[in-house]
C-alpha cells in the first residue's frame, strides 16, 4: 500500500504543469549557477594570474635584493568558492609581506569591485536557500488540506488505508518526485564544470557531492515542514501564507537579526583601536632605538666594513624591537580573536534556529570559503613572512621589515652589478582546510539538518493522526 | 456616474481584502519586518558612529604624541551617514579609513565585512531589502488572483451580469489593490520613522527629503509589483497558474536579472585588479626611486668633487654654508619623484576606472530590466552609498592629501628640520649618524578633511531615471491590465 500511496503521489506532481514549469525554472538556475560558478573561477584566475606575473615583473632588471623591500602574496581562487562563495569575496585577496610585522590581508573583491557587492553574485548557496525553498513549500503546502478541499481525502479514507502510511507515502512520493529530478540539472552542473575548465580534485569531488547532498537535506526540511502545516491546517490558501511567513523568518529574519543581537550583545575591541594601540607602541619603541642608534659606535670608524656593522646592529634592534611588537600585538590580536569567536558562536548559536543558517554555514565550511578562510589565509601568511624573512637574510644578511628604509648612496665606482633572479624568492603556498577539518566543521551543522527533518517528519505524521479528513 | 461606480468597488475591493487572512499574514509580516529593518539599522548607524568617533579620537591622540613635522601623517576616516538606515548600499563593503602622508597614495582599507566577517555571513537587514524582497513578494500574493479568484468563485459573472464597464471595473480593482496594500503600510513606516526619533538619531531637512523620496520610490516599485499581478491575473483563467507565473516572474525580477546583468557585465568588460594596478605602480615606484638615488648619488659626487683639493676647515665651511641649499635641491627631486608617482598613480587610477565605468554602465543598463534593480540604485543614490562612492571619497581623499602635505612641507620648512635620522659616511671621516630635532607639534592650523556629500540635486537627478522607470512600469502595467481584462472572458 505505502508503494501505491508513493506511486500515486509521484504520478500526481510530476504529471502537473506547475511542476514542469517550477523544475524548467530550477534546473535552468542550477545549470547557471555552475556556468556562472565555473566562469567567475575562470575569470578569478586569469585575474590571479595576471597580478603574480605583474609582481614578477615588476623584479625584474633589479640588482640587489636588499631593494626589494616587500613580495606581494594572493589568495589563489578556490573552485569551490566560485560555486558556494561564503566570505571568500569579503575578505582581503592579498597581502604585503615584508619578512616582519604584521602582514595583514586586504583588497577584497567586494571592496575593490563593487559593482558585483551591489546584488552579489548567484551560486548555489543563494539558490538552495531560496529556490529549493520556494520549490518544497509550493508542491508541499497543499499536500494534506490540498486534497481535503477537493475531497480526494475522504474518498481514499473511505478505504482501508493507515493514517500513518498515507503520510508516509506522501512525505517520501514528494520527496522522491521533487528531489530526484533535481538531481539530475546538479548532476549536469557538476558534470560541465571541468569541461568548463575548471579543475577538481578527488576531494574536491567529494566535498561537492557533500554540497549537492547538503542542498537535498535542506530541500527535504522545508518539504517536511510544508506537509507539517498543510497537515495542521484546513485550508490550502492557509497553509501557503503560513509557509510564506516560516519562509520569511527563516531566511530574512532570524540569521541576520542573530548576527545584529550577537554584534551588539558581545563587545569585540575593533580593528582601530588595536591598529592605534599598535601603532603607539611601535612608536615608542622607535624612539628608543633611535636613541640607541645614536650610541652606535663602529669597531674602525672608516674601515670599509662600517657599514655592513651598522646593517647588522640595525638589524638586530629591528629584530629586537620586533620581538617586542609581536609580543604586543599578538596579545591584543588574540584578545580581539577570543571575543570575536565568542560573538561568532553566540550569531550562530542563535542563527541555526533557521535551517537556512545551518545550510549556509554547512555549505561554506564544505566549499572553503567559511569563516575559516581568513584564518587560513593570515596562518599561510605568516609562514610565508617567516619564509620570506629567512630567504632576505641569507641574501643580504639582514631582514629588511620593520618600518626602517634605509637608503645607501654609493658613490664609488664599481663595475655594474648583475640582476637578480626574481624566481629564487620563496614561493607562496597556500594551504586550505583539510576535507576532514572541513567535515568536522560542517557535521553539525548538516547533522541539525537531518534531526529537523526528522522532528518535522514525525511532527508531520502525529499531525496527521489527528487530522479531520471530512 | 463612472466615478461612483469606480468607488463602489474600490471600498468592496478594500472590504474584502481588510478582512482576509492574507491582509492579516501580510500586514503583519510587512510590519515586524519594516520596524525590525529600521530597529537594527539605527542600532548599526549607532554602533558604526561609535567607532567612527573613537577612530577619530585615537587618530587624534596618536598625531599629538608625533615629534616630527616630517614623519607626520594622519588617518581619514569614512563618516557613516543616518541615511545608511535605509538603504546600506555599499556602505559596508567599501574601506572605513585611508592613511594620508607624504609617501603612500590614498586607498580606502578595512571595510566593516572584511574586519568582521561575522556580519559578512548573512548581511545586514535594512528597509531597501524588505521592499526588495518582501513586499514585493506580498503585492504578488495579494494581487495574483485579483480578477481570475473572482471568476472562479463566479463573482465575475455576476458583477457583469450588471452594466459595468470593464475598464472601470479592473481600474477599481487595481486601485483597491493597491489601496489595500498601500495605506495599511503607512503605519509601520510612519512607526519606523518615529524610532528615529526615540533613538536621538538628528536629521537635517535635506535628509527627511531624501527619505521621502526614498519612500516614494519604495511605493513605485510596490505599484510596479501589484498591477503586474493584476495584469497577470488578468491574463490567465486559473489563479493556480497566476500564481505560479507571478512567483517565477518574481523570482527572475528580484533574484535573477539584477545578479546577471552585474555578472554578464563583469563578463564583457575586464578590469584590472586592484593588486595588479598596485603591482603596476610599485613597479612604477620602485624604477623612479632607484633613478632618483641613483641621480642623488651622482650629485652628492658632483658636490664632492667641487670641494677636493680644499683643506678639511674649508670643506665643511663651504658644506655647512651649502647644505641648506642641498638639502632644497634634494628635497625638490624627491617631491618631483612623487609628485611623478603620483601623476602616474592618477592616470592608472583613471584608467582603471574608465573601464570600472563602462562596465558599471553596462551592468546596470542589463539589471534596470528589472524594476527591483532600478529600486536599489535609486535608493542607493538618493542614500548616498552608491558606486560612486568609492570614487567620490579617494577623490576628496586625494584633494585633501595635497593640502595636508602642502600644510606639513610648510611646517617643516618653519621648523627648519625633516626630523629624520641622517646616516652619512664617508671613507676618511667615517660614519656620521644624525638624529633630526624632535619637538612637540602644535596641530592647530592642520587642515581638516570634510566628507565629500551629493548635492540632493545631483543624487535625484542620479535617481529620477530609476524612479522613472518604475513609474513607467506601473503604469504601463496597469494599462496592460485594462487591455487585457477588456478581452477577458469572465464566464
Amino acid at each position: 500500500m505505502l508503494t501505491l500511496i508513493i506511486e500515486k503521489e509521484i504520478r500526481d506532481l510530476v504529471s502537473t504543469a506547475r511542476f514542469a514549469v517550477t523544475f524548467g525554472i530550477c534546473s535552468l538556475l542550477i545549470l547557471l549557477t555552475f556556468y556562472v560558478g565555473a566562469r567567475t573561477y575562470a575569470l578569478q584566475t586569469e585575474q590571479y594570474e595576471a597580478a603574480r606575473k605583474e609582481q614578477l615583473r615588476q623584479l625584474e632588471g633589479v640588482t640587489d635584493w636588499s631593494s626589494v623591500r616587500s613580495a606581494r602574496v594572493f589568495l589563489p581562487p578556490q573552485p569551490l568558492a566560485a560555486l558556494v562563495t561564503g566570505i571568500s569575496n569579503d575578505i582581503g585577496r592579498n597581502a604585503e609581506v615584508r619578512g616582519r610585522g604584521e602582514a595583514n590581508p586586504q583588497d577584497s573583491r567586494y571592496a575593490e569591485d563593487p559593482i558585483y557587492a551591489v546584488f552579489r553574485f548567484l551560486d548555489l548557496d543563494f539558490l538552495f536557500q531560496i529556490l529549493l525553498s520556494l520549490f518544497a513549500i509550493l508542491f508541499g503546502y497543499d499536500a494534506v488540506c490540498g486534497e481535503k478541499e477537493r475531497g480526494t481525502l475522504r474518498l481514499t479514507f473511505a478505504q482501508a488505508v493507515p493514517r500513518s502510511t498515507y503520510i508516509l507515502g506522501k512525505l517520501v512520493g514528494s520527496f522522491v518526485a521533487l528531489g530526484i529530478p533535481l538531481i539530475v540539472p546538479l548532476l549536469i552542473g557538476c558534470a560541465i564544470l571541468p569541461m568548463l575548465g575548471v579543475p577538481l580534485s578527488a576531494e574536491e569531488w567529494l566535498r561537492l557531492a557533500f554540497i549537492v547532498a547538503s542542498g537535498l537535506l535542506f530541500f527535504g526540511v522545508f518539504l517536511n515542514c510544508s506537509i507539517l502545516v498543510s497537515a495542521l491546517t484546513h485550508r490550502s490558501s492557509n497553509a501557503f501564507l503560513a509557509m510564506l511567513v516560516v519562509w520569511i523568518m527563516a531566511i530574512i529574519v532570524v540569521p541576520r537579526t542573530a548576527v545584529v543581537i550577537a554584534g551588539r550583545a558581545v563587545d569585540v575591541p575593533t580593528v582601530d583601536e588595536l591598529a592605534s594601540k599598535k601603532s603607539r607602541y611601535s612608536a615608542q619603541l622607535f624612539a628608543e632605538d633611535r636613541m640607541a642608534m645614536g650610541k652606535f659606535v663602529p669597531s674602525n670608524p672608516t674601515g670599509p666594513q662600517v657599514m655592513q656593522e651598522f646593517n647588522k646592529f640595525m638589524s638586530k634592534i629591528a629584530d629586537e624591537r620586533q620581538k617586542k611588537m609581536d609580543e604586543f600585538s599578538s596579545r591584543l590580536n588574540e584578545e580581539r580573536v577570543n571575543m570575536q569567536r565568542i560573538q561568532e558562536d553566540l550569531a550562530f548559536g542563535i542563527a541555526r534556529i533557521s535551517p537556512v543558517a545551518s545550510l549556509s554555514l554547512g555549505l561554506a565550511d564544505l566549499a572553503n570559503s567559511g569563516l575559516d578562510l581568513k584564518e587560513e589565509f593570515q596562518s599561510s601568511i605568516q609562514r610565508y613572512q617567516r619564509s620570506y624573512g629567512e630567504f632576505m637574510v641569507k641574501k643580504t644578511g639582514m631582514n629588511p621589515g620593520g618600518g626602517m628604509i634605509m637608503r645607501i648612496t654609493d658613490d664609488s665606482d664599481r663595475e655594474k652589478p648583475k640582476p637578480i633572479d626574481p624566481s629564487e624568492l620563496p614561493v607562496f603556498v597556500f594551504q586550505p582546510e583539510t576535507l576532514s577539518a572541513s567535515l568536522a566543521s560542517a557535521l553539525p551543522d548538516l547533522g541539525l539538518l537531518a534531526a529537523l527533518a526528522t522532528v518535522l517528519f514525525l511532527a508531520a505524521t502525529m499531525a496527521f493522526l489527528r487530522y479531520d479528513v471530512r | 456616474m463612472i466615478t461612483n461606480m469606480i468607488g463602489v468597488i474600490i471600498r468592496k475591493e478594500l472590504r474584502a481584502a481588510l478582512v482576509s487572512p492574507k491582509f492579516v499574514a501580510s500586514f503583519g509580516v510587512c510590519a515586524l519586518l519594516m520596524l525590525l529593518s529600521t530597529f537594527v539599522g539605527i542600532r548599526e548607524f549607532q554602533a558604526s558612529r561609535e567607532q567612527y568617533e573613537a577612530a577619530q579620537r585615537l587618530n587624534e591622540q596618536e598625531m599629538r604624541e608625533q615629534t616630527a613635522w616630517g614623519r607626520l601623517g594622519t588617518r581619514v576616516f569614512r563618516a557613516p551617514d543616518p541615511l545608511q538606515i535605509f538603504a546600506s548600499g555599499l556602505q559596508n563593503d567599501i574601506g572605513r579609513w585611508s592613511s594620508v602622508d607624504a609617501f603612500n597614495p590614498v586607498k580606502l582599507k578595512n571595510s566593516v565585512y572584511s574586519d568582521d566577517p561575522v556580519f559578512a555571513v548573512f548581511r545586514f537587514i535594512d528597509l531597501a531589502f524588505i521592499v526588495q524582497i518582501v513586499l514585493t513578494l506580498m503585492a504578488l500574493v495579494y494581487t495574483y488572483d485579483a480578477v481570475n479568484g473572482e471568476r472562479e468563485s463566479g463573482t465575475l459573472q455576476l458583477t457583469f451580469a450588471n452594466p459595468v464597464p470593464r475598464h472601470v471595473y479592473i481600474l477599481g480593482k487595481a486601485v483597491g489593490a493597491w489601496l489595500a496594500l498601500i495605506v495599511p503600510l503607512f503605519v509601520p513606516l510612519l512607526m519606523s520613522l518615529g524610532l528615529l526619533s526615540v533613538f536621538d538619531i538628528l536629521l537635517s531637512a535635506e535628509h527627511w527629503l531624501r527619505i521621502a523620496i526614498m519612500m516614494g520610490a519604495s511605493l513605485a516599485l510596490v505599484s510596479v509589483f501589484i498591477m503586474s499581478g493584476v495584469l497577470v491575473s488578468a491574463l490567465t483563467s486559473r489563479s493556480s497558474v497566476s500564481f505560479l507565473v507571478c512567483l517565477v516572474g518574481w523570482v527572475v525580477t528580484a533574484l535573477l536579472i539584477p545578479r546577471a546583468g552585474m555578472m554578464t557585465a563583469g563578463y564583457l568588460v575586464a578590469v584590472p585588479t586592484a593588486a595588479e594596478t598596485d603591482s603596476r605602480l610599485d613597479g612604477f615606484s620602485k624604477e623612479r626611486w632607484n633613478v632618483h638615488m641613483k641621480e642623488l648619488g651622482e650629485r652628492w659626487r658632483a658636490r664632492n668633487e667641487q670641494l677636493t683639493g680644499k683643506t678639511e676647515e674649508e670643506r665643511r665651511a663651504e658644506r655647512e654654508a651649502k647644505e641648506w641649499d642641498w638639502m632644497e635641491e634634494d628635497d625638490r627631486s624627491r617631491k618631483q619623484v612623487q609628485r611623478d608617482i603620483d601623476e602616474y598613480a592618477t592616470r592608472l587610477r583613471e584608467d582603471v576606472r574608465n573601464r570600472k565605468l563602462e562596465q558599471e554602465r553596462l551592468g546596470f543598463t542589463l539589471a534596470r530590466f528589472s524594476p527591483v534593480a532600478a529600486f536599489q540604485l535609486a535608493l542607493m543614490n538618493l542614500a548616498g552609498t552608491d558606486m560612486g562612492m568609492k570614487a567620490r571619497f579617494e577623490d576628496a581623499l586625494t584633494e585633501y592629501r595635497k593640502t595636508f602635505n602642502t600644510y606639513r612641507d610648510a611646517k617643516v620648512k618653519e621648523s627648519g628640520t625633516f626630523g629624520g635620522i641622517r646616516i652619512s659616511f664617508d671613507s676618511q671621516r667615517g660614519m656620521k649618524i644624525e638624529q633630526g630635532r624632535e619637538e612637540t607639534l602644535d596641530l592647530a592650523e592642520m587642515p581638516r578633511f570634510s566628507d565629500p556629500r551629493v548635492p540632493l540635486r545631483d543624487a535625484f537627478s542620479a535617481a529620477l531615471v530609476d524612479i522613472g522607470l518604475l513609474v513607467g512600469a506601473a503604469l504601463l502595467a496597469c494599462a496592460a491590465a485594462v487591455a487585457a481584462f477588456l478581452r477577458y472572458d469572465v464566464r
